[in-house]
């Protein structure tokens, strides 16, 4: 199984928090690949870091066997332009309609004369279920309706890697079971690679070939989704299970509950008491 | 006391840090601009949303100014019976000193706060950081065209602050109070110096508008991406702005007009 993506001991910080500390996991190529883990983990940190928008303070990070953090301006612009990234937000841009969205990256790249841009965006946002709402402004559509512009606008190059983060948070069932099968689509019959990051974990086991768990920082589970459904480890179980109780936390960082309540003064504890609770 | 200290050393510390990135920043930002015929339509619609939708408060202003100014200069001038000379003080105020300055401080919080608020908008909501893995670069594509489409008019907008003040100012004096016309004109001609006056004028106008355009652009880029970091930035944009504005105008005024 040859990997399109190789993170190796990656380690980054956000102020004083370390975010990750040696983390180390691969994504095969052609395949879907799903990164899950606790909300605030770090996993929108982590698609930024593969796509070159962050610099890793330590170890690296491969795309198709290319260190990002080893090219020019120039050179790393280009390299995105084969990789798409679906945005949690959506991202469109405000000013644009719809129509005009998901030409965009059409317009930057490529020479296409206006009909042929025309055609591939109606097929792109018919894909999406949009096509009715190409007039529109970002601004009148829905959560749901601005993620699936933004996916289809991120599939219009037809890149060799789609990045999507959370795609299926504020979908309806029924979208839902359309994003469902197109990212598998679009994976199969375009042959990219796709790397799927949510904390939907009945959603996300359905369609990916592959998953990693990440918590506290590092991997704490990989392999098929069969292969995690079986796994004995108890922070595995916890996870796919989505018990709140376990070795996973729920709460981020904090110091203890009870003395949190009372008020015990803060500058006793800082020093001690940071990492309980 | 050694908590101020460190205070005092970690704001210095960010300010220097600040001054840094804006350095760079600026570099790229006048590096970016591109003569592709994507590039020039954008400039050509950020010198409409800066420099067009600008006007209107620049000639108003602008009139207003100049007719303040024709009131003022005839009821100091008429006692010495020197009224003929309004025109050339007229002109002179406007051209060398409220021409560039009060567009200036207009521009800046009408298109500097606006600049700051959109760029900032663009980065809360990811629309910059989309650009990036779209292969697109914002510095090219959003702040380039933004900042020399800002830097280009503020001189066009000052020049024609100055031209209606001008106007305004005959109005209240040759119209309105009697100030004989023939005066008027001939005493501005002959007391306005292009090299002196007006092209030192627009160089103070060029000035502030990198400077303006520069903190604008560069406070947007650099905000927070929070509302409370918008308005913040918005505020400082104006604020700083002003400052600048009024603060170099006394340098260049003095290394121009006051033989330093
Ligand atoms: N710009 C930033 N500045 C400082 N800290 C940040 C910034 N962005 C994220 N963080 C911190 O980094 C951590 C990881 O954030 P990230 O957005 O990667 O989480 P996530 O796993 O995508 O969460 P979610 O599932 O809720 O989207 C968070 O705890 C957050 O506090
Ligand atoms: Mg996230």
């Amino acid at each position: 199984m040859s990997s399109y993506i190789e993170v190796e001991n990656l380690s980054f910080s956000r102020g004083y928090r370390k975010i990750f500390n040696g983390l180390s996991l691969s994504i095969p190529r052609g395949k879907v690949t799903a990164i899950m883990g606790p909300s605030g983990i770090g996993k929108t940190t982590l698609l930024k870091l593969i796509g070159g928008q962050l610099r890793p303070e330590g170890g690296r990070v491969l795309v198709d066997g290319q260190d990002f953090q080893t090219l020019g301006r120039d050179e790393l612009f280009k390299a995105r332009a084969k990789m798409g990234m679906l945005f949690q937000s959506g991202a469109l841009f405000s000013d644009l309609t719809v129509y005009e969205n998901v030409a965009f990256p059409l317009r930057a790249h490529t020479k296409l004369p206006e009909d042929m841009i025309r055609d591939i965006v109606i097929m792109k946002l018919n894909a999406v279920g949009l096509r009715g709402a190409r007039d529109m402004k970002p601004s009148e559509l829905s959560g749901g309706m601005t993620r699936r512009v933004a996916l289809a606008r991120s599939i219009v190059l037809d890149p060799a890697l789609i990045m999507y983060d959370e795609p299926f948070a504020g979908q309806d069932p029924i979208a839902m079971g359309v994003l469902v099968q197109l990212i598998r689509l679009l994976n199969d019959t375009l042959g990219l690679t796709s790397v799927l990051v949510s904390h939907d974990i009945a959603e996300s086991l359905s369609i990916c070939d592959h998953a990693i768990v990440i918590a506290d920082g590092r991997v704490i589970g990989a392999g098929s989704p069969e292969e995690l459904r079986r796994s004995d480890s108890a922070l595995v179980k916890q996870f796919v299970n989505g018990l709140p109780d376990g070795p996973v936390p729920f709460h981020f960082p904090a110091r203890d509950y009870k003395d949190d309540l009372l008020g015990v003064d803060d500058s006793d504890l800082l020093g001690l008491g940071g990492g309980r609770g | 006391m050694v908590e101020s200290i460190q205070k005092l050393g970690r704001t210095g510390i960010e300010f220097i840090s600040a001054l840094g990135r804006s350095g760079v920043f600026l570099l790229r930002a006048i590096m970016g601009l591109s003569f592709t015929r994507k590039g020039v339509g954008l400039l050509v619609k950020q010198f409409y949303q800066v420099g067009v939708l600008s006007l209107i408060i620049i000639i108003v202003s602008g009139m207003f100014i100049g007719m303040v100014l024709g009131l003022q200069g005839y009821s100091i001038l008429v006692d010495y019976g020197s009224e003929q000379a309004v025109g050339q003080m007229v002109a002179l105020t406007l051209v060398r000193e409220l021409g560039p300055v009060v567009t200036a401080l207009l521009f800046a919080g009408r298109a500097g706060s606006a600049l700051t608020a959109e760029i900032g908008l663009m980065k809360a909501t990811e629309q910059l950081s989309s650009l990036e893995m779209m292969g697109v670069d914002p510095m090219r594509h959003i702040i380039a065209p933004r900042f020399w489409a800002g830097f280009m008019s503020l001189p066009i907008l000052a020049a024609i602050f100055s031209a209606v003040g001008i106007f305004g100012g005959m109005l209240v004096s040759v119209d309105w109070l009697g100030v004989y016309d023939g005066a008027f004109w001939s005493n501005m001609q002959s007391a306005v110096e292009f090299d002196a006056d007006v092209v030192n004028g627009m160089i103070k106008a060029v000035v502030f508008g990198l400077v303006v355009t520069w903190i604008a652009v560069f406070q947007g880029y650099d905000l927070i991406p929070t509302s409370e970091g918008i308005s913040n930035a918005t505020t400082k944009t104006v604020v700083y702005s002003s400052l600048a504005i009024l603060g170099l105008d006394f340098l260049l005024t003095a290394v121009m007009f006051g033989g330093l």
